[in-house]
């Protein structure tokens, strides 16, 4: 092994050792050679000092190419999703029911009671339990009012028996002012409550007495229904096991199951309701709106009262030369023309409409758009029919997740009298109440509630629903509450899932620390929402929640996180290794080779030490 | 002594090789069935200069067709170099065209560009994709898409093997674009997507892609070039491409109210007239073609739901008498569809390398080890360990050459 003393580039070893005037033929270290003086430590001082400056250098080098991983808890992430996931997200939710009877009861309190819990989880069961619902683990109180006797179920029902006994002050020739005894239940109830725990408590009174046609559930603005009228007890237990179940839990809907597209909220717990009064043809007639007025009297209180389930905004335009894209034809008999449900999905003309204009809208809100379209003269009036052939009394429709339109036909084509075309008309205020109504209805639809306050149930009839001026009852709220709420839980534990999945698969990505801090954010509002759903306290929950998903949002979809800017480990080690690793090698390498050398030439004077002595 | 000193490096890092293979963990399937909400497109064009004039009319055209069927421009993202209309070189300034007949001015009416000159770039699309934008980004720039959108994606361009080439500098590479779309299943950006890409051996453009609800053509197969159609003598390059020109000569035969299907669609390309297979790939789609509608992804769908009656709160000021006596109708169906598909991830059937039997021995056990070699998923490790590799090699043949 011949010493490649010549062709090697140069190196500081290597130019010290074409010095050396002995070639390593180290192995051959005969006393023919003896060394008589002790092997010199320049070298080998000089070799390791540059090896330990390298290896000195190594953390400044690592710490420089280092990236700033801002440290996500992770474990806790998996936590929250296990907690949310696995098991659908239920509300603690009291029921209570009064019996006020003139007849003889055969059952009493207890029975009844457990009678209308079995009669509740046969009907939950039969509806898909889904997240945000009510765990039907508390059982319900009841009250049997027979006269003069009262009994109770349970002592946590305050009742005060006899209440009910001046209903006749609300008769007017046998039927009632709905509003009125809704009042008047109100107080009753408010005062029965000993708790104090007035959130998430629904009650139903029962009024049984003879000599009317078959009563039908009613059910309030508060947190309250009834049933007035000749019903035997099974029925008024089955009306009032279905008026919990759905009405107070599910909210009307036919199942009482999440689904997105009746989620209008956006990421960032906003919604921009955008108004839009569409003139078709201005050539015809030029419609504008008062719509201050509207919306400081009818719109601001019921977006205040929603605030718990989104920050709405509201903006609103005039836009002119907007036809709509479908046809419709005249039809003798109804003197109008009519376009048809299967014309819906096309009336939207998107081409002339543009109403995504909206500049307060940040990236991640979302916008529906409420549309009034005032046809052009060709075309008025303009009415919607239904398959069944009539007419529909709104005369609009939604698309969900979009928004919702309302075709307004003004009274002049009512008529068939002239119009003035220079001037610009404003919608009376009269009509333009009318057309809100038909706006807060759309509203309901979009956040999944019923538009019309009936609500058809096979087995157990009719149950009617009272509506509130806050275009939604205090128990409609709840439902949205405990919906948008696990809706929200569910959306950011799949958020912050995604996101500790992605940051984990990129390891060389840059995390920076705004990411962490909205992480923690997100956890934190997470764990307060689930601990508020524990205790039953729906609005707070429902903010938290949103809080929640809006902060798992920012976190995933923050601009830095783009893999494309980063570069892998791979390409870090060929950037850097064809500088340092042949250097570092034939410097490592010298070092050993002195070394050895070294040892060598130190056991060469030893021996000629030891011979001489 | 010295040979087998030299062999036994190689053996070792072979043994290596195979120890080093690791198993990747599936993606999670997640079973929805949400109604389809909306439509959207996003139809790249990657080329620029002058004698790509044919890319940026495919992509007009296509932005035309798509909002003639109905798709407005605040659900179209459309990305675009733009320098032909204005081009020094362009005959008929202002003007696009797809035909030599000149019938048709792409340019004329309402065109929108969201992205256009040098913003049309990778990080660009990539952002686009996944949705993460820098907060002043404006709402027409971005991808509103939510669980029930349908999103066509349309890329026309230069493209290779499992690449495409955005704007002469910068490359797309087939596993960021999967990437991309795994994001977007994952955050539900789209119920279903159709990626058309007319470049040359498109189909290994989506090669890498695995979330389901994806369906995929290309104009061409590995291997295959993309034909221009024709030379316009006037202007003075080739107007259009081959497969893009058939496309719309399918759409062109419909309206808003048809309801041909994908299926119909994929089968008109002819490969003797396109002059290469358009490859179209379905394993990751559930529902059959047969029984999809063109306007699933071209047109504009809207759910409707009718509203049945408005909420009359503000007039019961007064006494209301009787029981309202509400009509039978319940809230309509409309037009509602509810599309039931579950996204359950089916086997993905390795359709990539078939072992070839060749009589000779040697090509034999290289292909087998080929084989091995691409069936090793964690391709990180594989490389991390070649790394780890080099250094006992390196030092090793540092140490021989003195």
């Amino acid at each position: 092994m011949a010493a490649a003393s010549a062709p090697t580039p140069p190196s500081t070893a290597e130019i010290a050792e074409a010095a050396e005037p002995l070639p390593s033929k180290l192995e051959n270290s005969e006393p023919d050679c003896p060394r008589k003086t002790r092997p010199g430590l320049k070298r080998l001082a000089l070799t390791f000092t540059v090896l330990f400056s390298f290896l000195l250098g190594l953390p400044f080098l690592l710490k420089s190419v280092e990236i700033y991983r801002s440290p996500l808890p992770f474990r806790e992430i998996d936590d929250l999703s296990a907690a949310v996931e696995s098991i659908p997200l239920q509300f603690p939710c009291k029921f209570r029911a009064v019996f006020v009877g003139t007849g003889g009861s055969s059952f009493d309190a207890n029975e009844l009671s457990v009678k209308i819990e079995h009669q509740m989880r046969k009907i939950a069961a039969k509806d898909s339990t889904s997240c945000g619902a009510c765990s039907y683990n508390s059982s319900v109180s009841v009250v049997i009012e027979n006269g003069a006797d009262c009994f109770r179920s349970d002592n946590d029902f305050n009742w005060k028996c006899g209440a009910l006994s001046e209903l006749n002050k609300y008769e007017d020739s046998g039927e009632y002012n709905d509003e009125l005894f809704d009042e008047y239940l109100h107080s009753l109830v408010d005062e029965s409550d000993s708790r104090g725990n007035g959130g998430n408590v629904y009650t139903m009174i029962v009024v049984r007495r003879e000599g009317q046609k078959d009563a039908s559930a009613v059910v309030g603005k508060y947190r309250h229904g009834w049933i007035v009228g000749r019903v035997s007890e099974e029925e008024a237990v089955k009306k009032v096991a279905s008026v919990f179940v759905k009405a107070f839990v599910n909210g009307g809907k036919e199942e009482g199951s999440i689904s997105g597209e009746f989620m209008p909220v956006g990421a960032d717990g906003k919604i921009v309701l955008s108004f839009n009064l569409l003139n078709a043809d201005p050539h015809d007639w030029i419609y504008d709106w008062e719509f201050q007025e509207i919306d400081d009297n009818l719109l601001a209180p019921i977006l205040k009262y929603l605030k718990p389930i989104a920050d709405i905004s509201v903006e609103s335009q005039v836009l002119y030369h907007t036809p709509k894209s479908s046809f419709s034809y005249w039809d003798e008999k109804l003197w109008s023309y009519i376009f048809t449900t299967k014309d819906l999905p096309f009336f939207v003309n998107s081409n002339e409409w543009h109403l995504d204009t909206s500049v307060a809208a940040g990236g991640r809100s979302k916008i529906l758009h409420l549309v009034v379209y005032v046809p052009s003269a060709t075309e008025c009036p303009l009415l919607l029919q239904l398959p069944n052939g009539k007419i529909s009394k709104s005369n609009g429709f939604i698309s969900p997740m979009w928004g919702s339109v309302v075709v307004w036909n003004h009274a002049a084509c009512l008529n068939g009298s002239k119009m003035d075309t220079r001037v610009r008309h404003t919608i009376s205020s009269e009509d333009m109440r009318k057309i809100f109504e038909v706006f807060i209805g759309q509203l309901r639809q979009l956040f999944g509630l019923k538009s019309k306050g009936i609500f058809r149930d096979t087995s157990s009839g009719t149950i009617r629903l009272l509506t509130s001026e806050s275009g939604f009852t205090e128990w409609e709220l709840d439902v949205l509450s405990r919906q948008h709420t696990c809706f929200n839980l569910l959306q950011c534990t799949t958020t912050l899932g995604s996101l500790s999945r992605l940051v984990q698969s990129l390891p060389r990505m840059i995390i920076k620390e705004e990411i962490g801090e909205q992480v923690r954010y997100s956890l934190e509002a997470a764990k307060s929402a689930l601990s508020n759903v524990s205790a039953g306290i729906y609005d707070a929950s429902a903010v938290s929640s949103r809080r929640a998903r809006s902060f798992s949002e920012d976190a995933f979809y923050h601009p830095s996180m783009m893999s494309v800017s980063y570069y892998s480990f791979e390409h870090c080690f060929a950037v850097y290794s064809p500088f340092f690793l042949p250097v570092a090698l034939h410097v490592l390498l010298a070092a050993l080779r002195e070394w050895k050398r070294y040892k060598q030439e130190s056991r060469k004077f030893k021996a000629w030490k030891a011979k001489k002595d | 002594m010295a040979t087998s000193f030299k062999f036994k490096p190689l053996t070792i890092s072979i043994l290596l090789l195979f120890l080093c293979n690791a198993i990747a963990s599936s993606a999670s399937g997640s079973s929805s069935t949400t109604m389809h909400t909306n439509n959207w497109a996003i139809l790249v064009c990657t080329s620029r200069f002058w004698f790509n004039y044919r890319h940026m009319a495919n992509t007009l055209s296509l932005y035309r067709t798509v909002k003639r069927l109905g798709i407005p421009d605040e659900r179209i993202i459309l990305m675009l170099a733009d320098d032909m209309a204005c081009n020094a070189r362009n005959k008929y300034p202002a003007q696009v065209f797809n035909n030599e007949n000149h019938r048709l001015n792409l340019y004329g009416d309402n065109v929108e560009v969201d992205y256009r000159g040098y913003e049309v770039t990778v990080e660009n699309f990539l952002r686009i994709l996944t949705g993460r934008h820098e907060t002043a980004v404006p709402r027409s720039k971005r991808l509103l898409s939510d669980e029930g959108s349908h999103i066509l994606l349309y890329m026309t361009g230069h493209g290779g093997d499992e690449f495409l080439k955005f704007q002469d500098s910068e490359e797309l590479q087939s596993h960021d674009l999967a990437d991309a779309v795994k994001q977007m299943k994952e955050k539900r950006r789209f119920k279903e997507l159709l990626i058309m890409v007319d470049t040359c051996q498109a189909a290994t453009l989506f090669s890498q892609l695995q979330s389901p609800g994806v369906l995929a053509i290309g104009s061409s197969k590995k291997g295959e070039n993309s034909y221009s159609h024709h030379l316009d003598s006037d202007v003075g390059v080739s107007v259009v491409d081959r497969f893009t020109f058939f496309t719309l000569a399918f759409f062109e035969r419909l309206n808003m109210y048809d309801n041909a299907s994908l299926s119909s669609l994929f089968t008109s390309y002819n490969p003797n007239t396109l002059m290469s297979t358009a490859y179209y790939r379905t394993d990751l789609y559930q529902r059959r073609l047969e029984e999809v509608p063109v306007t699933n992804f071209f047109g504009s769908v809207m759910e409707t739901i009718h509203t049945d009656s408005p909420y009359r709160a503000f007039s019961n000021r007064y006494y209301r008498k009787s029981k309202t006596e509400m009509p039978s109708d319940q809230s309509g169906g409309g037009n509602q569809r509810a599309l039931e598909d579950s996204d359950v991830l089916e086997e993905l059937a390795d359709p990539k390398l078939n072992a070839i039997q060749v009589g000779c021995p040697l090509t034999h056990t290289w292909n087998t080890i080929l084989g091995r070699m691409e069936k090793i998923t964690q391709i990180d490790n594989f490389v991390n360990c070649g790394v780890v590799l080099m250094f006992p090699i390196v030092a090793l043949s540092s140490w021989f050459s003195h």
